[in-house]
């Protein structure tokens, strides 16, 4: 558990640093204004893409550009279960991703969820807050995961003793 | 294996009507009301945010199973808090639409939802995030075979084919016309052109069944009827003398006079009981017959705010929609709803929406110098057996066609492209199509 | 509702209806596992016809399904059951006793016909178990009856001289209920040995994949990992009175269901969970918006004030 305090402080810092956006017009379509991570038209705007591992299982891949950031998160999943709890999760909320602005309606391969942040969502919104949500959003994730686990145990618990105490 | 009915669910914002395709009359019909132990409901907008994630209480147990729906719910409402998931025909809250459906299908249809194919039915202009979140329940949670989403006023529509004067001619199956879908809480009309709504023109009435039952209550109130019936029956007694007595008449001024001239004749007396007490008292119900169903045609006798009568509305609505489709909507005037099942009701709207049109084809004629001729426009309005639940039984009457299953998303079209699918409509069944 | 019930609501309702205000009907409805019913008045509105189709009927008529329908439903039975209906009871609403306990008793039975049907073979299995016990002698358990019904999963009852074994074959098809069935399936074989108070219900096993021991000789069963078995030890002391074996057998039908109903209801939950904590992740989102956004501000009659 240790290592999670670290873990989200890179992960928080690496962020805010990547948060450096400006507004930036394609340079290979006229009049087109694309996040240049998602275009990848020209390489020269696309800076390296950081990896932040805290084990095989819990990784974010933060991609910068000139006027964009893809941040992509892999979530702990332990067990068949888990695997299930998150993908389910993580799908729903994508589902969703028209009120998240800045939630990638697909997750980049590998990971099970993706945010894009670009120039224009930084323009309009408090940088400190937008990592803040994707910090909190880390953090509590997880513990949504154990806890839908655990209730479900507890559920199937009750479940299997109230039809078998029918027996008595 | 055969393939086992489909299950038609339509639920209203009053009432659900559940049951199984190929019947005539849906299995349950109860209040779209879900009684819970949840506190608090009086914040209803968004998702009510259960019993906060985390907590021990929810992570102990299955409290989100003690629950009642429909009569129970209601009959239960003094120790759960009584909720009503539906608003004015949306669903407004999730958590308890999805757990309303389950015991809908488990303790009431006794249903293996794998096993089943479904129809739902949806109001006009029902938002398409609806539409996904509704298809996401049902598939994800239920794992149902198929779905299909049915418009409520197409249903209404199809349910009209089986009225004497449809069936006459078998080959006009059309999904052309004006419903008139009047319930508990609101009256809408809704012209379809070949079933799709065309939405900018529908039109609402603030006057559906509720209305007319308190313009009961007030008409014997004033006759000094009420003062035997106790006061908390007062309403229900309303609403039965509506149900049981009421009708349409073609003309106030003689239905008056008939009335007055021969009271033993007309006056009828409706014997009632003391729901706790078993007091028995009567009253007797007299003009009331008549002019409970006349608020449709001359709203000022109730309201003051909404004045215009219901084939004025009508005629409006068909006035906006576009021209080439404005003479189906007239031929075809279809009636669904409870509030729509006064004797003559149908007569008495023919009667007055062909004066206004007929009306305007004259001053038009008479504008234009007589050089041109009208052939005239036809006037149709459509009374049948299934009035009452035609939303249902419309739905019924699709999903037991053998092409039903054909234009239901399925499971696996759901796990390959997602809710999205649902955003498609594909209407069937119309034999023009 | 934690727990299924037996009876069918529908034929409750319209029976109760009917009796009180006789009129012709003609619906069909279904109960759980495929289970077709239809109530009608074919000849007159004084008869009322309750028709039953099973997909394993032919399996329950050798383990005497006829005799315990002949038992409950006496001489209403109709000799010739409907057309595509295996049995058909038959209501004369003359011959129905007049409202009280005794029509509600009538009406009760009829709901639960289904359920009646499916008891055959249990109720054989329990007699067959009596006699074994009494023999003493050998040890050879009785007949394997195999009752599928369902399409893809059946029933195996099977008496031993101190006990009867159930084994249920269960198959998802979707991978999210295969992965909840077996945190509930887990924690039905656990119940017993965790919890004291468990110590008289039946014993519960769980295979997945390989069928077990009772089973492995019939023909036909899929090895796959979608495939699980469920076998439920009932002991004498759960059969032992009429009033206790009838629970049984009315609980032991229902498993299928009700496992099902909860790995819904668990479902539903999770996506009630879900849609709290996504509204809670949106409210943080939003926290991020600049604050200073124009509010829309509007006049009395709804009219919106524009900046020009």
């Amino acid at each position: 558990m240790s290592s999670l305090r670290p873990y989200l402080a890179a992960v928080r810092s690496t962020l805010t640093a990547a948060l450096a956006l400006e507004n930036f017009a394609s340079q290979v379509v006229e009049r087109h204004n694309l996040p240049e991570v998602e275009a990848a038209t020209s390489g020269e705007v696309l800076l390296n893409p950081l990896t932040i591992s805290r084990n095989e299982k819990e990784q974010v891949l933060i991609e910068p550009s000139i006027n964009s950031v893809r941040m992509s998160i892999r979530i702990k999943q332990q067990d068949d279960i888990e695997r299930i709890l998150c993908h389910k999760f993580t799908r729903f909320m994508m589902m969703r991703a028209e009120n998240f602005v800045i939630l990638r309606r697909k997750p980049v391969q590998g990971y099970d969820i993706s945010f894009l942040i670009t120039n224009f969502h930084s323009e309009t919104m408090l940088k400190h807050k937008l990592v803040d949500f994707i910090i909190q959003f880390m953090e509590e994730v997880d513990k949504e995961i154990s806890e839908t686990r655990l209730s479900l145990n507890a559920r199937a618990r009750i479940v299997a003793e109230s039809y078998l105490a029918t027996f008595g | 294996m055969a393939l086992l009915a489909p299950i038609i669910l339509d639920n209203g914002t009053g009432y659900s009507k559940i049951g199984f395709a190929g019947n005539s009359d849906p299995s349950f019909v109860f209040p779209t009301a879900i009684a819970t132990r949840e506190q608090g409901a009086t914040n209803t907008r968004g998702p009510a945010v259960p019993a906060k994630p985390g907590n021990l209480a929810s992570k102990r147990g299955i409290e989100d199973l003690d629950f009642f729906i429909g009569d129970e719910a209601v009959a239960n409402s003094k120790t759960y808090g009584l909720h009503y998931p539906i608003r004015h025909g949306l669903i407004d809250n999730w958590d308890h639409m999805e757990r309303y459906w389950e015991q809908c299908i488990f303790k009431y249809l006794r249903a293996e939802p794998e096993d089943h194919y479904f129809l739902l039915t949806e109001p006009p202009l029902n938002p398409p995030e609806n539409r996904e979140m509704t298809a996401e329940i049902f598939f994800e949670t239920f794992n149902i075979q198929g779905l299909y989403i049915a418009v409520q006023a197409v249903l209404a529509l199809a349910a009209s084919w089986t009225s004497k004067s449809a069936q006459a001619r078998p080959g006009e199956r059309t999904l052309t016309g004006t419903v008139i879908d009047s319930g508990d809480g609101v009256t809408h009309v809704i012209p379809v052109a070949e079933g799709y709504v065309i939405g900018s023109a529908i039109k609402h009435i603030p006057i559906a069944g509720r209305d007319i039952s308190q313009f009961v209550l007030n008409l014997m109130r004033e006759r000094g009827e009420t003062t035997t019936i106790p006061p908390e029956d007062q309403l229900r007694v309303a609403g039965k003398v509506k149900e049981d007595y009421s009708y349409v008449c073609q003309d106030i001024v003689k239905e008056f006079r008939k009335y007055d001239e021969e009271p033993y004749k007309y006056f009828v007396r409706y014997d009632g009981e003391h729901s706790v007490t078993k007091r028995k008292y009567s009253v007797d119900v007299g003009y009331e017959r008549f002019l409970a169903p006349e608020i449709f045609f001359n709203p000022e006798i109730y309201s003051s705010d909404f004045l215009t009568p219901l084939p004025e509305v009508v005629d409006g609505v068909i006035q906006q929609s576009p021209i080439d489709v404005r003479r189906g909507l007239y031929k075809n005037i279809v009636l669904s709803g409870g509030s729509t099942m006064f004797d003559h009701f149908g007569q008495r709207l023919k009667r007055d929406l062909k004066k206004l049109v007929d009306q305007r084809i004259e001053a038009s004629e008479v504008s234009s110098k007589s050089a041109m001729r009208s052939t005239g426009v036809e006037v149709n309005v459509i009374s049948h057996k299934r009035q009452r639940y035609a939303v249902w039984y419309g739905g019924a009457l699709l999903a037991s066609l053998p092409d039903f299953y054909s234009y239901c998303h399925t499971k696996a079209q759901y796990e390959e492209v997602g809710p999205s699918i649902c955003r498609r409509y594909q209407i069937f069944g119309s034999a023009t199509s | 509702m934690i727990l299924l019930e037996s009876h069918s609501v529908v034929i409750q309702n319209t029976l109760q209806e009917r009796f009180n205000k006789p009129g012709s009907i003609d619906v069909q409805f279904v109960d759980f596992d495929g289970v077709r019913f239809r109530l009608s008045t074919p000849t007159s509105k004084e008869v009322i016809v309750l028709s039953m189709h099973m997909r394993c009927w032919e399996q329950l008529v050798k383990y005497g399904v006829d005799d315990v329908i002949k038992r409950e439903y006496g001489s209403r039975v109709m000799a010739q059951p409907e057309a595509e209906y295996h049995v058909s009871i038959e209501y004369a609403i003359d011959s129905i006793p007049p409202a009280g306990e005794q029509r509600d008793e009538l009406i009760k039975c009829a709901s639960l016909l289904k359920r009646n049907a499916l008891a055959a073979p249990f109720e054989r299995a329990f007699a067959t178990q009596k006699t074994l016990e009494s023999s003493a002698s050998t040890d050879l358990p009785g007949d394997l009856m195999e009752i599928r019904y369902r399409d893809e999963e059946a029933i195996y009852v099977q008496a031993a001289n101190d006990r009867v074994t159930v084994v249920f074959s269960t198959i998802f098809k979707d991978e999210t209920d295969r992965t909840f069935g077996k945190v509930f399936l887990q924690e039905f074989v656990d119940a017993r040995r965790q919890n004291t108070a468990m110590q008289h219900a039946p014993q519960v096993l769980y295979s997945s994949r390989d069928p077990p021991l009772e089973i492995r000789n019939v023909p036909g069963l899929i090895r796959s990992d979608d495939v699980g078995y469920v076998t439920f030890v009932l002991f004498p002391q759960h059969f032992s009175s009429p009033d206790r074996m009838e629970a049984t057998i009315s609980h032991i039908q229902l498993f299928r269901d009700y496992l099902h109903y909860h790995i819904k209801c668990s479902k539903a939950y999770m996506h009630s969970r879900m849609r709290a904590r996504v509204t809670e992740f949106l409210k943080v989102l939003n926290r991020a918006k600049m604050e200073n956004r124009e509010v829309e501000r509007k006049t009395v009659s709804g009219r919106t004030l524009v900046h020009r």
